[in-house]
C-alpha cells in the first residue's frame, strides 16, 4: 500500500460524505458531456440522454466500482449493514429483546462458571514477569507421599547455586485463631517481598533481620483481604499488634488489594518463616525439620530444564554423602498463583460448564427457532433485494450483522447477569453456610478480560449458531417467486425444528433429573440419624497443652454446659487403626480414647456393662467395644468380660468422607503398646456422618479430661449456639489463641449444606431450561398452527373433529419430547453407573442417590406435564379453527 | 453497437497513462480520446474506464485536480505524476515486449 493510497483511504473513510458527492458529480458530468455530444451530433435532448446513459450502463454500478478501488467498500458496506440491521430491530423490538434476553441468561450462567473457573486457573497475582517464577519440589513418590524440603535445605540451595535471581521458602495458610476468629498466615522468609517484586502499599514488607534465624522480629504483613476482615480496613492499623499463640506481633505494612502471594486464595497475613515455632506450637524446637515451599525466579536465560539440571546435580552431590537417594528427584514447577494442577482443574469443571452451558444451548435452539420463523417473514424483503441484484454472500452478511449485534447485546448482557449472579450466590451461600464454620472468606471473583474474551468468544460461537442457519436459510429462495407472493410455506425443515425441540427436552430433562436426585438425598440427609446427640452438642478443641487445665476448669464452670467428657483424637479427625485379636482370628478395629461420660454426653446407649470409672484414667487395660466389634469377636457371647490382644497398626482409618478436617493432625496414642484388654462394656453402634466422615470408633480406652492431646465433647442446657458464643467469650479470656469450637449441629448441617447448594443449582438451572424449553414449544406450535390453519379448514371441512384436529397437533411434539426424554433419562443413569463405578462412587452412593426412580420419575413426569401445558395453547386453538372462515379467505 | 474487442488484461492503465501523458484531461475526454486515436476500434466501456482512473489515483500515477471546464461545469481533471511517468514508461516497454513477441508467433509458428 503505497502512502497516497493511505491517504486517500483515510480521507475516503472520513470525509465520506463529500468523496461520495465528488464521484456522483464525475460520473454525471461525464453522461452530460456525451449527451453533448450527440446533440452536436444532430440527435433530440431527450433522445441524446437516453443514449448516452445507456451507453454509460448503471451509473450505481460503476460507482460502486469505484468505491471497490477506492479499498473502503468493506467498511462502507459494514456501516451500512449497521445501520440497516438497526433499523430492522427497530422495526420488531420485542423479538430483538426476546433474542438478546434468551442468550443472554445463557451467556450469563456460563459466565458464572468461567469467571470462577478463571480465577482458578487463568488469574495470576500482581507479580512482574510471573512466567519465571517456579516451585523446587521433589517428585511424588509410588505412594503419592512427597518428601518436603527444608530450611535449612534452602538456604544451602540458595546459598550455592545459582539458577534463581533470587528464591523464598514459605509455609502457607496456617490456620490461626485471633480474637476467637480465623486468620490464616503464610510465613515467608524475610526476601519474599523481594522475590515477589511487589511491595506493599502501606508501610513496609520484610528485611532479612525480621527473619533472622535468632532475634528476628515479630512482625506481619496484612493482606488487603486480611486488612479488611480484621480491621475494618481501619487506616491506622500500622504498628498494632495481633496476638499469635500469646505473643505480640506487629502490624508493618499491608499488600494492595488483588496481590495473593502466588497462592490460590490470599492469606490474611504474612510473616517471617523464623517465627514458625510460634505460629505453630507443634513445631517447637523443630523448625528445621519444618516442610517448606520453595519458591524461585529464574534467571533471564536460564531454561526450566538448564535450571532443573543444575539444581539435580548440586542435589545428587549434596546427599551423595548420604547413603540411600544417589539420584535426586528434584522438580521445577511453573508457579502462577493458580490450582496447581490447572487440567485437572479443567477437568472438574468440565462437567458444570456442561451443566450450565445447556442452557446457554436451549436458549440459543429457542432463539435459531424464532430466526428461522421470521427469516420466512422477511422471504418476500429478501426476494426483493435478491431480484434487485443483491448477491446471497451481501445479504448473509446482512443478515449476521444483525445476528452479531445481538451477540454483542446478548454479550453485555450476560455479563450483567453473571456479575448479579455470582454476587448473590455469594451472598446467600454465606448465609446458609453453618455460622461456626462461616468464618470461611468467600470473595465475589472478580471479572477481566479473559472474562470478557470469553463471553465476546461465545456469545460469537452462540452467533454462529443460532444465526447463520437461519439466514443461510433465509435466502434459499426464489425472487420470482417470492416477487408474486408465493411464500415457500415449507421452507422451515421439520427435522432441524424436532431437532431442536428434542435436544432442549433432553436438557430439561438432565437438570430436573438431578435437582430431583439432590432433593431426594436432601430429604434423606435431613432425617438421617447418626446415632449420637447432634441437637445440642459441641466440639471443644484444645490446641494448647500449657492452658489445658485452665481452659477445662473454665468449661466446667459453664453454667450453659451441662456435661462434658474428653475425646481423643478430636471426633472430626480420623481415627488410627489396630487389630484385635481372639483365639479365632484378627479383626481391623479403629480406636479412640475416652473419659467416663462421653457415652452419656453423646446419648450413646452402652447396651451391655458399663461405662469407665473416673479411676480408670488412663488404665489401658479395660476398653468399651461397639456392638458390631463385639458381635465379630464373639459371634456367640456378650462380649462383657471379655479378653483380647490389642495391637495397634500404623496408619489411620481410610477417610471415607469428602470433607475431612485436619488432615494431617498427628497421630496420637503412640504410648498404646501391644497388650490384652478385658471388655467392660458394649456400646450401641454409631453410623456417624458421611459427608464430614465423622466415624465412631469399635474400640474405647479409657482417658481423662486432664490427658494431654484431648479434645472436649460437651452437651449444653438449651440452644447451644448460645453456649459456643458463651464458651467463646469465657476461654478466648483464658487464650486468645485458644482453639474451634464447633457445634455438633452445625457438623450434622454440613451434611445437608453442600447437598442444599446443589439442588438449588440443579432446581434454577432446571427450570430455567424447562421454561425456556415450554416457551419454544409454545411458540413453535402456535407457529406451525397458524401455518397449517388452511390445511386444518380442510380437514374440518371435510369431517375430522375437534379431538382429531388436537391429537394432530399433539402428534407433532410426541417424537422430539419422548426422544429427549428418552434421552435424557438414559445419559443421566449412564452417568449415575458410571459415578458409582468410579473410586468415589462408594462414598457419593451414600450421600447422593444417584439412582433413586422417584427422581427420575418426577423429573420426566414435571416436563410431560410442562410440555404438554405449552402444547394445550395452540391444539386448542387448532381446534377453534372455523372451516369456512379459512376456506373463504382462500 | 458494435462490440468492443475484449482489452489485454492490464491494457486499459496503459492506455490511460499513455493519454494523459501531455495534458490533463477529464474521464470522458480521456475515453474520447482513446476511441479518436484508435479509430473507434478501442471503445472504452465507462463502466470500467472510473473504476481503473481512482485505482490509478490510488497508485498514486494519476492525480486529480477539479477544474472549470469547456462545458462551464467544473470537472475532474487527472494528470500524470512522476511515479505515473516511470510506470507507464514501465509498461509501454512491457507492452512492446509482448506485442513483438505475439507478432514473432504470428509470423513464425
Amino acid at each position: 500500500m503505497t502512502f497516497t493510497d493511505l491517504k486517500m483511504r483515510v480521507r475516503a473513510l472520513l470525509r465520506r460524505t463529500r468523496v461520495e458527492q465528488e464521484l456522483d458529480e464525475e460520473l454525471a458530468f461525464h453522461v452530460e458531456h456525451e449527451t453533448r455530444k450527440l446533440i452536436d451530433a444532430g440527435m433530440t435532448p431527450a433522445a441524446a440522454r437516453e443514449r448516452a446513459q445507456a451507453r454509460f450502463g448503471s451509473t450505481a454500478r460503476a460507482a460502486e466500482r469505484c468505491r471497490d478501488e477506492r479499498g473502503t467498500a468493506a467498511i462502507d458496506d459494514a456501516i451500512r449493514d449497521v445501520q440497516y440491521a438497526l433499523r430492522t430491530i427497530a422495526r420488531a423490538p420485542l423479538a430483538a429483546v426476546t433474542i438478546v434476553a434468551t442468550v443472554a441468561i445463557g451467556l450469563g450462567v456460563v459466565a458464572v462458571v468461567f469467571t470462577v473457573l478463571n480465577t482458578l486457573v487463568f488469574r495470576v497475582d500482581q507479580v512482574p514477569d510471573v512466567g519465571a517464577m517456579y516451585t523446587v519440589e521433589r517428585t511424588r513418590a509410588d505412594n503419592g507421599g512427597r518428601d518436603l524440603l527444608t530450611r535449612p535445605m534452602f538456604d544451602a540451595m540458595r546459598a550455592e547455586t545459582d539458577v534463581f535471581t533470587d528464591a523464598y521458602a514459605t509455609v502457607p495458610e496456617i490456620d490461626l485463631h485471633v480474637a476467637g476468629r480465623t486468620m490464616v498466615a503464610t510465613l515467608v522468609t524475610g526476601n519474599f517481598f523481594q522475590v515477589v517484586r511487589v511491595d506493599p502499599v502501606v508501610g513496609r514488607g520484610f528485611v532479612a533481620a525480621d527473619d533472622a534465624r535468632s532475634g528476628g522480629n515479630a512482625v506481619i504483613v496484612l493482606s488487603d483481604k486480611g486488612w479488611r476482615r480484621h480491621f475494618n480496613r481501619d487506616p491506622q492499623v500500622l504498628g498494632t499488634t495481633v496476638l499469635v499463640n500469646g505473643a505480640p506481633f506487629t502490624i508493618v505494612g499491608v499488600t494492595a488489594a488483588g496481590f495473593r502471594g502466588l497462592e490460590v486464595d490470599s492469606p490474611d497475613a504474612w510473616a517471617p518463616l523464623s517465627q514458625v515455632a510460634q505460629f505453630r506450637p507443634r513445631d517447637r524446637g523443630r523448625d528445621d525439620g519444618v516442610g517448606v515451599e520453595v519458591v524461585g525466579r529464574l534467571k533471564p536465560g536460564v531454561s526450566r530444564a538448564q535450571a532443573r539440571a543444575q539444581l539435580a546435580a548440586w542435589d545428587s552431590n549434596r546427599s551423595a554423602g548420604a547413603a540411600g537417594r544417589p539420584v535426586s528427584n528434584l522438580d521445577l514447577v511453573p508457579r502462577r498463583g493458580t490450582v496447581p494442577q490447572p487440567l485437572e482443574a479443567i477437568a472438574l469443571f468440565a462437567p458444570i460448564f456442561v451443566a450450565f452451558g445447556l442452557i446457554l444451548m436451549i436458549g440459543c435452539a429457542n432463539v435459531a427457532n424464532l430466526l428461522l420463523a421470521r427469516g420466512v417473514a422477511r422471504q418476500r424483503e429478501i426476494g426483493i433485494r435478491l431480484s434487485l441484484g443483491a448477491s446471497r454472500a451481501r445479504i448473509v452478511r446482512q443478515l449476521m450483522t444483525e445476528s452479531v449485534l445481538l451477540a454483542l447485546a446478548a454479550a453485555a448482557g450476560g455479563f450483567v447477569i453473571s456479575r448479579l449472579v455470582l454476587e448473590g450466590a455469594v451472598r446467600w451461600a454465606l448465609r446458609i453456610m453453618p455460622i461456626d464454620i462461616g468464618d470461611i472468606n468467600l470473595g465475589v471473583p472478580a471479572a477481566d478480560w479473559r472474562v470478557a474474551v470469553f463471553l465476546v468468544v461465545a456469545s460469537v460461537i452462540a452467533t454462529g449458531f443460532f444465526a447463520l442457519m437461519p439466514a443461510l436459510h433465509a435466502t434459499r429462495v426464489d425472487p420470482v417467486r417470492t416477487l408474486r407472493g408465493e411464500l415457500v410455506k415449507n421452507a422451515r425443515p421439520g427435522r432441524a425444528r424436532n431437532v431442536l425441540i428434542g435436544v432442549q427436552v433432553f436438557a430439561s430433562a438432565l437438570l430436573l433429573i438431578c435437582a430431583g436426585i439432590f432433593l431426594r438425598s436432601m430429604i434423606a440427609a435431613a432425617t438421617f440419624d447418626p446415632g449420637f446427640r447432634t441437637a445440642d452438642t459441641l466440639l471443644i478443641a484444645i490446641d494448647n497443652e500449657s492452658t489445658r487445665t485452665a481452659l477445662t476448669q473454665a468449661v466446667a464452670g459453664e453454667p450453659t454446659i451441662t456435661a462434658y467428657a474428653a475425646v481423643r483424637p478430636q471426633m472430626l479427625a480420623p481415627l488410627r487403626v489396630a487389630f484385635a485379636g481372639t483365639g479365632a482370628g484378627k479383626t481391623q478395629v479403629a480406636f479412640k480414647s475416652v473419659s467416663g461420660a462421653y457415652f452419656d454426653v453423646l446419648g450413646i446407649p452402652l447396651v451391655r456393662g458399663r461405662a469407665f470409672m473416673p479411676w480408670e484414667g488412663d488404665d489401658h487395660s479395660v476398653v468399651i467395644v461397639s456392638e458390631s466389634v463385639a458381635r465379630t469377636l464373639w459371634p456367640d457371647g456378650d462380649g462383657v468380660g471379655q479378653v483380647f490382644r490389642f495391637e495397634p497398626a500404623t496408619g489411620l482409618q481410610r477417610p471415607g468422607g469428602i470433607l475431612t478436617v485436619n488432615p494431617d493432625a498427628p497421630a496420637d496414642d503412640a504410648t498404646l503398646q501391644a497388650r490384652m484388654v478385658t471388655v467392660v462394656g458394649v456400646a450401641r453402634d454409631v453410623r456417624g456422618f458421611r459427608f464430614t466422615d465423622v466415624r465412631e470408633a469399635g474400640v474405647f480406652f479409657p482417658t481423662g479430661v486432664d490427658a494431654g492431646k484431648t479434645s472436649i465433647v460437651a452437651r449444653a442446657n438449651g440452644d447451644p449456639t448460645l453456649a459456643r458464643q458463651a464458651l467463646l467469650d469465657r476461654l478466648t479470656k483464658i487464650d486468645p489463641n485458644m482453639g474451634t469450637i464447633i457445634t455438633m449441629r452445625t457438623v450434622a448441617r454440613l451434611e445437608t449444606f453442600f447437598l442444599q447448594i446443589a439442588l438449588w443449582v440443579s432446581l434454577i438451572l432446571g427450570g430455567l431450561a424447562l421454561v425456556l424449553t415450554v416457551s419454544g414449544l409454545f411458540s413453535v406450535l402456535s407457529y406451525l398452527v397458524e401455518q397449517r390453519t388452511r390445511e386444518i379448514g380442510i380437514r374440518m371441512a371435510l369431517g375430522a373433529s375437534a379431538r382429531t384436529v388436537t391429537r394432530l397437533v399433539l402428534a407433532q411434539t410426541t417424537t422430539p419430547v419422548l426422544g429427549g426424554l428418552v434421552a435424557g433419562a438414559g445419559l443421566t443413569a449412564a452417568l449415575a453407573t458410571a459415578l458409582l463405578a468410579s473410586p468415589a462412587g462408594a462414598v457419593i452412593s451414600q450421600i447422593v442417590r444417584v439412582t433413586d426412580p422417584v427422581a427420575y420419575l418426577a423429573g420426566l413426569g414435571v416436563i410431560v406435564a410442562a410440555c404438554l401445558f405449552a402444547a394445550w395453547i395452540p391444539a386448542a386453538r387448532a381446534a377453534r379453527v372455523d372451516p369456512m372462515r379459512t376456506l373463504r379467505q382462500e | 453497437m458494435a462490440r468492443t474487442p475484449d482489452l489485454l488484461p492490464g491494457t486499459l492503465d496503459l492506455l490511460i497513462l499513455r493519454t494523459l501523458q501531455n495534458d490533463p484531461l477529464h474521464g470522458w475526454a480521456v475515453s474520447e480520446r482513446i476511441q479518436q486515436i484508435s479509430q473507434d476500434v478501442l471503445q472504452v466501456n465507462q463502466g470500467s474506464l472510473y473504476p481503473a482512473l481512482h485505482r490509478l489515483e490510488h497508485q498514486g500515477w494519476i492525480e486529480a485536480e477539479w477544474k472549470p471546464s469547456e462545458l462551464g461545469r467544473r470537472a475532474k481533471y487527472y494528470r500524470l505524476t512522476a511515479s505515473g511517468r516511470r510506470q507507464l514508461a514501465v509498461e509501454t516497454r512491457e507492452w512492446e515486449r509482448m506485442a513483438h513477441a505475439i507478432g514473432r508467433v504470428m509470423r513464425l509458428a
